[in-house]
């Protein structure tokens, strides 16, 4: 990392800060960071932590674009800081900003654990069609079957759309499109039976019916998941449930 | 006691008119309502035909006056613009579509749905020439 | 103070620490299990692993040959037994991870495919793109959520283990959030913390990746094992050191130097064929590719980048088509970080640290010399790497450890009882105070962000690809003064809620502890062996002398101090390690001789 007294180029950051023992609410700092072509909006924090200012907290940890830690504002849009560098960025100061739509616990700190819970209630993981044990072997999926799904398990839990979400901003117990996006990569797997099972989280205003198709997460997600896929795929599916219901009590 | 004292920001309440995407999505919703207006007059010329005669000459002869006419075209323009955003929604709305394996790329969906549709309206302007010839 | 009581703690929940949890909650749903993660289980490293897991597969491949590619590629130094259980476990827990919902690539008919890959004779590395740590991670934390007896603490960060009547039994943890402490107290310990890659400067480890458990087992008077082994992988981006896995290689890309030569031929890895083959050219082993870049970059064969010289890695042969399929995540990571189409475009690439072969010592069993203790994954030292660590066995280690470490820790956690528990919260207490007093303390000023960069880049001096015994008594010198400067540094930040500066510099003490582990151990083995060459006189194998483990013990405000322990070996006896032509050679007669 260059060093800042030395540095030719420089470029400024304007951070959203807020440090609850001190802070009655948020308010900018601003940083002067030595400026190279090849560095990330990340490296530009780190800079700014080693060098300027240790009491900046964030979260990293891949740098790669993998591990889905770094998510913040940038410019207004939520982006990874660790794979948007600051020469494609317009010339001028550099706003970063936490997560919108997320309580901050501290600078660009956000509190996961809404979300996380979110995760765990869609019951995320294969309910067998038909069990197998280990000793029978592999399942067969062909390519075909994989692709059914394969988009939607390539998320990476950034958050980056539910911070996109106007409506997940009016109403933080809306599911959500990541949460969406897993329930719909069991749901498309071909060796998962839990379809029916998972019907409850999408129904009503906290399951799918919120989303008035923005489709804004689909645009910032960072790995091409189209999260509002799989949400207005499963008003499909909350629609139909809703009318088989009727059918069904009124054959009993 | 702890210090943590996680801070809500008040969300933007003018959201749907920020600028890029969020426009888009108003812009996209506002133009369903050009739809619904031509509906509108379709519905009022029906009205007017079963009304008798009278009602069928004034409505043509609205339908010919300047204030029509620029009306006609900005729900044209309205239509077309929700049309075209419409197919641009689509992929995102329906399951996915696998050929040979591959998923097709919502880009394709779009093109190819808003080339059948400007077909189709292609053919019924045709027609319609062709009916009043 | 807050206090947990659970009946196995598990420190770390990557690929090891969930797999052990998961086989705690299968084997009895009545224990209670702890699972600590100073990260959300997803953003653990493992989630960066791009290209694969070994399990043999194949009807043409066998369980003799993974053998045989492990043990020479880890140069002998490996426990055989250990290599032999390993290799058997392997592929049932592929195929549970199966079950699980892992989307491992298929064929066209739907069955498993396989991937070619560094030092093995046949292709047997199980891949899901090349974003195979990325699926196995999430695939088995949302697996995880099934099971309710496991209570997970998320970024919860552990400063010290609690041991007590001889046994380990809990653990202090601090939650960021609050910056208030807790202490877990449990029957079994099982250590999952991940590697220690960052104490070197350019690594393709993700910042958690410091060393944590290594540290916390050595403190307690645990040694750390072949700590001088630390892989470098050959092909990384020149500066940050991510990584181009080396499936970029088994689907068939080369490496070239600045005249476009694919230089690896002068180094015993040839012949150079147009096609891929298995344990030749660019599919020989890391450390001896990153090794033949240290030779061209001698011989200035190499150019320059801002980010240190580089050679090409090249797959514009494979075709867009197939990069976008085989490598989507490279192919990603070339266009948005360096402005490169793999396509159309050749990658400059570098060695950089990658992964610690050595770590905390365990039996077949995953027990370690303390009871009550268990390691699994990264920072332990099962013994099937030895000196180098062939690519897609160690996320293979992770489930076939993970699996017996839940198992053992069971076992163990039914067979005793606790200890008084107020005994248990005192020491987590005092635990927490010395934490505290490094936040609080006055310090003389030293900034622990400017120790970590001096610490990094020592190691990288002294103990790179090649070392020498001047070199490296350097290191272990700069790392006695910056142990020493350690204990003056002042904290801007003071606060509790979210004070990275204060977890940061923790971890800074994980890492110097670890780093002086290395550094000690690899100047006491006077010998070149896998990932630990010399340059001093001391550049072929010894085995009269060191075929065996080394061992660093801890000692307090001293270097540590350096024995040796012995190696298992059942059916392989140490021989010539070769790849390329004279392996294969090699090979053919040890087939004949056998026939
Ligand atoms: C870029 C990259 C690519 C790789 N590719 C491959 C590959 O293709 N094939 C292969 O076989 N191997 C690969 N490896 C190696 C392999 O991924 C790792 O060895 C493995 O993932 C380590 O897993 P783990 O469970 O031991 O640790 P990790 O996944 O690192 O998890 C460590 C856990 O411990 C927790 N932890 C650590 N310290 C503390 C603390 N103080 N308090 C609380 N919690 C703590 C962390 O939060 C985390 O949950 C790769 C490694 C890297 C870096
Ligand atoms: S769907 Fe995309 S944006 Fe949303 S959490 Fe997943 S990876 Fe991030
Ligand atoms: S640091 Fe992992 S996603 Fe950015």
């Amino acid at each position: 990392m260059p060093d800042v007294a030395l540095a030719a180029k420089t470029v400024q950051l304007k951070v959203l800060r807020y440090r609850p023992g001190q802070d009655a609410e948020p308010s900018y700092g601003t940083f002067e960071v030595p400026y190279t072509d090849d560095m990330s909006v990340l490296q530009a924090l780190q800079t700014i932590k080693d060098e300027l200012d240790s009491s900046l907290s964030f979260r990293w940890s891949c740098r790669m674009a993998v591990c889905g830690s770094c998510g913040m504002m940038i410019n207004g849009t939520p982006k990874l800081a660790c794979n948007t560098f600051l020469r494609n960025l317009p010339k001028g100061p550099v706003t970063v900003e936490p997560l919108n739509n997320f309580p901050i616990e501290r600078d660009l700190v956000v509190s996961v654990g809404d979300f996380v819970k979110k995760i765990e209630s869609i019951y995320p993981y294969i309910i067998p069609k038909t069990p197998k044990t280990v000793e029978e072997g592999p399942y067969l999926q062909t390519p075909a079957q994989m692709a059914a799904y394969e988009s939607f398990s390539d998320c990476i839990n950034c958050m980056l759309c539910y911070a996109a979400c106007p409506q997940f901003g009016e109403n933080p117990a809306f599911i959500g499109p990541g949460a969406m996006a897993l329930l719909q990569r069991y749901n498309g797997d071909s060796r998962d039976g839990g379809q029916q099972k998972r019907l409850d989280t999408i129904h009503g205003e906290d399951g799918v019916w919120s989303c008035t198709a923005v489709g804004v997460c689909s645009e910032v997600c960072p790995k091409q998941v189209d999260p509002a896929n799989a949400i207005n795929q499963n008003k499909t599916n909350s629609a139909f449930d809703f009318f088989l219901r009727f059918v069904r009590k009124d054959a009993r | 006691m702890s210090e943590s004292r996680p801070y809500r920001r008040p969300i933007d309440p003018k959201w749907w008119w920020a600028p890029g995407p969020y426009r888009a999505y108003t812009l996209r919703e506002l133009s369903g309502v050009a739809v619904a207006l031509y509906g509108a007059v379709l519905f009022a010329g029906l009205i007017c035909l079963v009304s008798g005669p009278m009602a069928w000459d004034s409505f043509l002869g609205f339908l010919r006056s300047p204030v029509s006419i620029v009306l006609h075209l900005v729900l044209l323009a309205g239509v077309v613009y929700h049309v075209k955003t419409w197919f641009e929604t689509l992929p995102k709305t329906m399951p996915k579509m696998i050929v040979n394996g591959k998923q097709v790329p919502a880009t394709e969906i779009t093109r190819k749905a808003q080339m059948v549709a400007a077909g189709c309206s292609l053919v019924l302007v045709v027609i319609a020439a062709w009916a009043f010839r | 103070m807050d206090h947990f009581d659970a009946d196995v703690l598990i420190v770390g929940a990557g690929g090891a620490g969930l797999r052990a949890a998961i086989a705690v909650a299968e084997a009895d749903p009545s224990l209670t299990v702890a699972l600590v993660s100073k990260v959300l289980p997803m953003r653990s490293h493992t989630v960066a692993a791009e290209g694969g897991s070994a399990g043999v597969i194949q009807s043409t491949d066998s369980l003799e040959a993974h053998f045989h590619d492990t043990v020479a590629g880890g140069d002998w130094l490996c426990e055989q037994d250990v290599v032999e259980f390993f290799v058997s476990r392997s592929t049932p827990e592929m195929i549970q991870l199966e079950h699980w919902g892992c989307p491992w690539n298929r064929k066209p008919d739907g069955n498993i495919n396989v991937r070619a890959f560094g030092g093995m004779k046949i292709e047997r590395t199980w891949f899901a793109a090349d974003r195979s740590g990325f699926h196995i991670l999430h695939t088995l934390f949302q697996t995880s959520t099934k099971f309710p007896s496991i209570k997970r603490f998320d970024e919860y960060f552990c400063v010290d283990l609690i041991v007590d009547d001889g046994r380990a039994q809990g653990a202090t943890v601090l939650s960021p959030v609050t910056g208030a402490f807790t202490a877990i107290t449990a029957r079994s310990v099982i250590l999952a913390t991940g590697g220690a890659g960052r104490v070197f400067r350019q690594n393709t480890n993700g910042g958690v990746v410091t060393g944590d458990g290594m540290a916390l087992a050595y403190r307690h008077g645990v040694p750390l094992r072949d700590m001088e082994f630390m892989q470098y992988h050959p092909t990384c981006m020149p500066g940050t050191g991510l990584l181009f896995t080396e499936a970029c290689r088994g689907e068939g890309g080369h490496l070239v130097n600045k005249d476009g030569y694919r230089y690896l031929q002068d180094y015993g890895l040839g012949p150079v064929t147009p096609e891929p083959r298995n344990k030749t050219m660019e599919l020989g082993p890391r450390d001896r590719l990153s090794q033949a870049f240290w030779h061209e970059s001698q011989k200035g064969r190499t150019f320059e980048t801002p980010g240190g010289d580089a050679v090409w890695l090249d797959l514009r042969h494979l075709g867009a088509a197939k990069i976008k399929e085989r490598l989507p995540l490279i192919r990603e990571m070339a266009i948005e970080f360096m402005d490169i189409d793999p396509a159309l475009g050749q990658i400059p690439v570098r060695p950089a640290v990658h992964y610690t072969m050595g770590g905390v010592p365990t039996d077949i069993r995953t027990a370690t010399s303390l009871p009550g203790l268990y390691a699994a994954g990264e920072c332990a030292s099962s013994g099937i790497h030895g000196a180098n660590r062939l690519g897609s066995n160690s996320l293979a280690e992770l489930f076939v450890f993970g699996h017996v470490a839940g198992d053992e820790a069971v076992k163990f956690s039914r067979g005793v009882s606790a200890s008084d528990s107020g005994k248990l919260i005192d020491q987590a207490k005092a635990s927490a105070a010395k934490a505290l007093s490094l936040r609080d303390q006055k310090g003389g000023g030293e900034r622990h962000a400017v120790l970590r960069k001096e610490m990094a880049l020592t190691m990288e001096k002294g103990c790179g690809i090649y070392r020498d015994a001047a070199g490296m008594q350097a290191t272990c010198d700069k790392l006695a003064e910056l142990k020493r400067r350690y204990r003056e540094v002042t904290l801007e930040d003071k606060s509790a809620v979210w004070n990275t500066d204060w977890v940061t510099a923790l971890e800074l003490g994980y890492e110097l502890d670890v780093a002086e582990a290395v550094a000690a151990s690899a100047l006491a083995r006077r010998e070149s062996r896998g990932a630990h060459q010399r340059l001093d006189g001391y550049e072929n194998r010894d085995d009269a002398h060191f075929l065996a483990h080394s061992l660093a013990t801890y000692r307090e405000a001293a270097a540590p101090e350096i024995s040796y322990g012995p190696v298992k070996i059942t059916t392989s006896q140490p021989a010539v390690r070769a790849y390329g032509a004279l392996g294969e050679a090699l090979e053919a007669k040890k087939d004949a001789a056998h026939a």
